[in-house]
């Protein structure tokens, strides 16, 4: 479980966050809508500790992680895998090795498990043939789920995703967007999703929240977009390629 | 007009409050870089690129330099010797400012182009591509893996590149001497070897250390604080330049002045 609490968040004098709380369940698809530069990527650096709140808590599985130190963050971050909106892969590594980077860094596997670990994420990714490509031969679907596996090699319980469709065309976006599904259905992986497309949410998210000119304007259901009176959505429904 | 001072002074303000911000954050970045090198030993794989990029790859260049560098204080100073029927002296005029002051002048700079430009808009696309996030955010910590290697490379290469730049400076002006002078070559390196003491050494080769430390922090600083996609590449990389050359002229200035008043007494 991740929870914001009342998080601020100011860069210079342009307060981005105000006053920010968000809890996101385990084992649930969360997506977070707005704009772009509303402060989405932001959102998630903040749950990963890699941002620190001008004011405010993050808290996860119950820990006050708001002021912890990169060392006490680490078993922190290994709980919840990171997809960045550019994949932010090693460009002079192959697939291979972008997957068992990290874990060679900072678990203590022999060498059988780190082979078979990259392997399991290969297979549920597709990506098998391609193991000693270098990320910039692939196409934009492939590089998108090397990062999809990347991000649960250390086994996390959440993945946290930055516009995971952003820049794809519709039917890599749609595989992604199913790839996210059977996380969840087939190993309980619980995920948030921050993005600016509304199909998104529809497809994968069970509940989304609204961020909106630094607060959240909305937090239910997908459906219940529909129902709220609020200027912003009633817009972006009706013109939702803003 | 008052009002348009009160802005002018209110920006300078700002502005002043920004440098002392970004000097307190490159202080703890370069402590945090200190205090990581250890894991030197970790990342020896990188080290070794590091050097390779750093050492080898920069030796065409700075031989090149070496070669004019000699060539040129022979041209300008011996010919005045001469006139003077001096010019038997032109051995230490180029033993003294090439080993102290000029070949690590000239490699500084061309290491602070090359280095300071390759690091800064290397580490600044990692940035903005938050590929330093991703090291973060998988639990490695990027100033070990990438500012380490980069320093201890450079450390460690900055010596023995500039000790061949002198080496080749005085052989260039040997044969410049020869040629242009009709100077015999045993009674240049006599006059070279005569004059050059211990503490003109150690002028000489107290630069490269501190260069490699100031250019590796300060480039790869101005890396890892890149904003702004990629034109903030592009001013990274300006700012790597200027200010590790700025450090370079500085520095060489201070370094000579220091350790000769010190020896002097
Ligand atoms: N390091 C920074 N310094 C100053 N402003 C920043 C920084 N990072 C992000 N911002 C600003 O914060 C706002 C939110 O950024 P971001 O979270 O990336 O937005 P989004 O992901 O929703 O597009 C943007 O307006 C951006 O310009
Ligand atoms: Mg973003």
């Amino acid at each position: 479980m991740i929870e914001l609490r009342n998080v601020s968040l100011r860069y210079g004098a342009r307060e981005i966050l105000k006053n920010v709380s968000l809890t996101i369940e385990d084992k649930k698809v969360k997506a977070i809508l707005g704009p772009s530069g509303v402060g989405k990527s932001t959102i998630i650096k903040l749950m990963l500790g890699l941002i620190k709140p001008t004011s405010g808590q993050v808290l996860v599985d119950d820990v006050d992680i708001t002021h912890f130190s990169e060392v006490e963050l680490f078993p922190i971050r290994q709980k919840m895998g990171i997809v960045f909106q550019g994949n932010a892969l090693f460009d002079s590594m192959t697939i291979t090795e972008n997957m068992s980077f990290f874990l060679r860094e900072n678990l203590n596997l022999p060498e059988n498990e780190i082979v078979a670990r990259v392997q399991e994420q290969m297979k549920f990714a597709g990506l098998e043939g391609f193991e000693n490509n270098l990320p910039d031969s692939l196409s934009g679907g492939m590089r998108k789920r090397v990062a999809i596996g990347r991000a649960l090699i250390f086994h996390p319980s959440m993945i946290l995703f930055d516009e995971p469709t952003a820049g794809l065309d519709p039917v890599s976006s749609k595989k992604i967007l199913d790839l996210i599904k059977r996380l969840q259905s087939e190993i309980g992986l619980g995920a948030v999703i921050v993005t600016h497309i509304l199909s998104d949410v529809f497809a994968v998210a069970d509940s989304v929240a609204v961020l909106y000119q630094g607060g959240i304007i909305f937090n239910d259901v997908p459906q219940k977009l529909y129902d709220s009176t609020h200027s912003f959505i009633t817009s972006f429904l009706s013109n939702p390629e803003d | 007009m008052w009002k348009l001072a009160q802005a002018y002074s209110a920006s300078f303000e700002e502005k002043l409050k920004g440098i002392t911000f970004s000097m307190q954050d490159f202080l703890f970045f370069s402590l945090r870089a200190f205090r990581a090198i250890g894991a030197s030993k970790r990342y020896w794989r990188d080290v070794l690129d590091q050097a390779y990029i750093c050492g080898t790859e920069s030796l065409p260049i700075l031989l090149v330099s070496a070669l004019s560098i000699g060539s040129l204080i022979v041209i300008e100073v011996g010919h005045q010797l001469a006139e003077f029927g001096a010019k038997t002296m032109t051995g230490r005029s180029v033993a003294l400012s090439v080993v102290r002051e000029i070949s690590p002048l000239v490699a500084g700079l061309m290491l602070a182009a090359r280095i300071g430009a390759r690091n800064s808009s290397e580490l600044g696309a990692m940035q903005i591509s938050e590929q330093i996030d991703a090291l973060r955010a998988f639990g490695t910590d990027p100033i070990a893996k990438l500012v380490v290697p980069r320093l201890v490379a450079s450390f460690l290469m900055f010596i023995p590149l500039i000790a061949l730049c002198d080496l080749v400076g005085l052989i260039s002006g040997a044969y410049l001497a020869e040629w242009d002078l009709h100077l015999d070559r045993g009674i240049y390196w006599n006059s070279v070897i005569d004059i050059l003491r211990p503490m003109d050494w150690l002028v000489g080769f107290s630069k490269p250390p501190v260069f490699a430390i100031g250019i590796s922090l300060i480039s790869c600083y101005t890396g890892f604080s890149t904003t702004g996609g990629t034109a903030g590449v592009g001013k990274s990389t300006i700012k790597g330049i200027v200010y590790s050359s700025a450090f370079v002229l500085v520095m060489n200035f201070y370094l000579s002045k220091v350790i000769l008043d010190l020896m002097r007494g």
